[in-house]
């Protein structure tokens, strides 16, 4: 004999009736629609059998290594985030130290505080002087020696200085000006690694880095020609006084 | 180690009276945890139909309850929180191969339906075979309510379903067994 559902029958809310899952009004609807209806019983009386059966059934059983496999995988301390980073910033560092004394970089950052001081409204400076002996005077004051520098050369003359903040180092920042041109001397402490002389045109400026007595000295300018007269200019200041050597600097 | 005592330098605690704050974040989730293993082993077994996959499953189960212990709450359902973890993590793995879950959704009840009592006869194995070759939507909720026995509240919380559907997958999925039985026995 099979017994057939009707359009009455409403077979979830049998499920639902044999999970007691239902309100109180929604259960009594459903057991009075389960009085005259032979085939929501049966589904029910299948339901609560299999429900039976289910609980009965052969437990898979429990492999004896899982246990200790999860309690090994919680032991196991995750690696904090900061020690993951390591290498590579450990990588960073390294490659930050080296490259900070290459001359591309060095000259690429003083390019950039050149351009930033001269573009301000006024001039940032810490001594006003367009003497040179003076000026050394006062860095010398302040802990930083500086090499014999003419007072005016290539159409610029001194008109002050300061100290500006790089990256990663303090440099004395000497400022040059002229009609429509400025010029940056800058000494560089730190690491510069360059053979006798790096020029190289960067942020929009021409730089000259030297070596000269024991320290690095740079020349920016906008102004190829400035930067060009200057360095000669220097040169001959190092006749001049010969406690200055500037080393012949590589043809652009 | 045994489950239910954990041994502090200070004594042994036995488990129900485990002064929480004596013990470490592992001590707490394993004394917590870890007694649930068995029925989340059963039911991953049932979900993925083999042992490795389930031992898998249980694995990072519990590797992501530790990770998120702390979101636990103490006195809370712990069991029905793992389970919510365990179907999650399957969720995820199905993802990770592209591949999702049956969602047939199944409508109408068929004509005829055969009497109960033909499809009970069926051995324990037999159910066992035509619970394994339900789609997995079904199979975790009829998983779910008659062998853990959770309520349609819960299963709607594990499952992340509204408890209308739980209703229906547990209907469909009784369903489903009853002609896969019906079948076999005839």
């Amino acid at each position: 004999m099979s017994t057939t559902p009707t359009p009455a029958c409403d077979g979830t809310r049998v499920t639902a009736y044999v999970d007691d899952a239902l309100s109180a009004e929604d259960r009594a609807a459903v057991e009075a629609h389960l009085a005259s209806c032979p085939a929501c019983r049966d589904q029910e009386a299948f339901e609560r059998g299999l429900r039976q059966r289910m609980r009965t059934l052969p437990v898979p059983e429990l492999p004896a290594s899982l246990e200790a496999r999860v309690r090994r995988e919680l032991r196991r301390r995750p690696v904090p985030a900061a020690v993951r980073w390591l290498p590579l910033a450990a990588g960073i560092a390294l490659a930050v130290m080296w490259g900070r004394g290459a001359a591309p970089f060095v000259a690429w950052e003083l390019a950039r505080d050149h351009a930033h001081c001269f573009a301000r409204e006024r001039l940032k400076s810490e001594v006003w002087t367009s003497d040179s002996g003076e000026i050394a005077e006062w860095y010398r004051q302040h802990g930083t020696e500086l090499p014999v520098l003419p007072s005016a050369a290539g159409g610029v003359e001194l008109v002050g200085g300061r100290f500006c903040p790089l990256l990663d180092r303090k440099v004395a920042h000497l400022y040059y000006a002229g009609e429509k041109r400025h010029l940056s001397v800058f000494v560089v402490p730190g690491p510069a690694r360059f053979a006798s002389g790096f020029v190289t045109r960067t942020f929009g400026e021409n730089v000259r880095l030297l070596h000269t007595s024991g320290m690095t000295l740079a020349l920016v300018g906008e102004d190829a020609e400035a930067v060009d007269a200057f360095h000669r200019a220097l040169s001959t200041s190092r006749a001049d006084a010969s406690s200055l050597s500037v080393p012949a600097v590589v043809a652009r | 180690m045994a489950i239910g005592n954990i041994r502090r330098r200070d004594g042994v605690f036995p488990r129900g009276a485990l002064p929480h704050s004596y013990l470490t974040r592992e001590e707490r989730f394993e004394a917590e945890a870890l007694p649930h293993l068995r029925a989340l082993y059963g039911t991953a077994y049932r979900m993925t139909r083999n042992a490795h996959d389930a031992e898998d499953l249980v694995q990072e189960t519990y590797l992501r309850a530790f990770r998120a212990f702390d979101r636990y709450q103490p006195g809370t359902n712990i069991r029905a929180w793992l389970f919510t973890i365990l179907h999650r993590a399957r969720t995820d793995s199905f993802r990770r191969q592209s591949r999702s879950p049956q969602t047939v959704e199944l409508t109408g009840e068929g004509p005829s339906v055969p009497p109960s009592q033909d499809a009970l006869a069926a051995g324990g194995e037999e159910i066992v075979r035509a619970m394994e070759a339900l789609p997995e939507v079904f199979r975790s909720a009829v998983v779910l309510r008659d062998m853990e026995d959770f309520t349609y509240d819960e299963i709607a919380r594990i499952l992340e379903v509204p408890v209308g559907t739980v209703m229906s997958r547990i209907h469909r999925g009784r369903a489903l067994l009853r002609s896969a039985l019906v079948r076999r026995s005839a």
